[in-house]
């Protein structure tokens, strides 16, 4: 069980952050364009977890 | 077909009329984000140890187990199964319990497999007692990503309730800083939606 912290660490958030996070988004939404579902990229991100039997 | 343990679980949950979510890196694909994990997180909502005794031997009977003792008052558990392990949380978030409001938000992703409203998901990354620079990254995604579908209204009422009003004005900072150097209108439009 996580022990409960008294504090969390501070947040600082840059500017190349918010410029990396816009370049996903539009990365992310490239592939929706192109045909993939958000169905379909939970899926392959689940393959990465799963162990062949 | 998703993940067997993955499955499993979903179905003994839905079986006995438990609340069920996807929580962790595993559900932004349904918020239009994404990236790679390895963990499975799930979130059930429980209100008895009768009810959490009576999950654990569900999961038991499929071959899924824990050697931890679970209790209601616990944050999470870990269970086993042939091929994998998955967490289950008995809260949303270290910081915070479930209410009636964000089961009630609950919503569908695809099949049976079911997520927190948005504005709550946001909430579980930013309140985690153990947050990292990767949740920071994530709600930056899910910010840009559901701008236009984002309740605001809900997000400041949770995160004055959760007193994070003070660390989610810290992200929207970078927002600003985009804003002024890159005068991307979205990063505008975020701050202007917050402030309504």
């Amino acid at each position: 069980m996580v022990a409960e912290k008294k504090t969390r660490a501070p947040i600082y958030v840059t500017l190349s952050d918010v410029e990396r996070a816009y370049k996903k988004v539009e990365e992310f939404q490239r592939l929706i364009e192109r045909g993939k579902t958000t169905e379909q990229i939970f899926k392959d991100i689940l393959k990465l977890i799963q162990v062949d039997k | 077909m998703i993940s067997d343990l993955l499955q499993t679980i979903l179905k003994i949950a839905t079986d006995c009329n438990i609340p069920i979510v996807l929580i962790g890196g595993l559900a932004l694909p349904a918020y239009n984000v994404a990236r790679t994990t390895l963990d499975i997180d799930i979130c059930i909502y429980l209100i008895s140890q009768e009810e959490l005794n009576q999950f654990i031997e569900a999961l038991n009977q499929n071959e899924i187990s824990t050697v931890q003792k679970p209790k209601i008052n616990h944050n999470l558990f870990t269970v086993f199964g042939k091929l994998g392990e998955a967490e289950i949380w008995l809260k949303p978030c270290d910081a915070f319990h479930w209410d009636e409001q964000m089961v009630e938000k609950i919503h569908n992703f695809f099949d049976n497999v079911y997520v927190l409203a948005v504005e709550d998901y946001i909430l579980t990354k930013l309140g985690r007692s153990d947050r990292s620079s990767i949740d920071i990254s994530d709600i930056l995604k899910i910010i840009i990503a559901n701008k236009d579908e984002l309740d605001w209204k809900y997000l400041r009422f949770r995160l004055k309730r959760m007193d994070l009003e003070s660390d989610f004005k810290e992200i929207l900072k970078g927002f600003r800083l985009d804003f002024n150097n890159n005068l991307r209108n979205i990063s505008k439009e975020i701050l202007d939606k917050f402030k309504n």
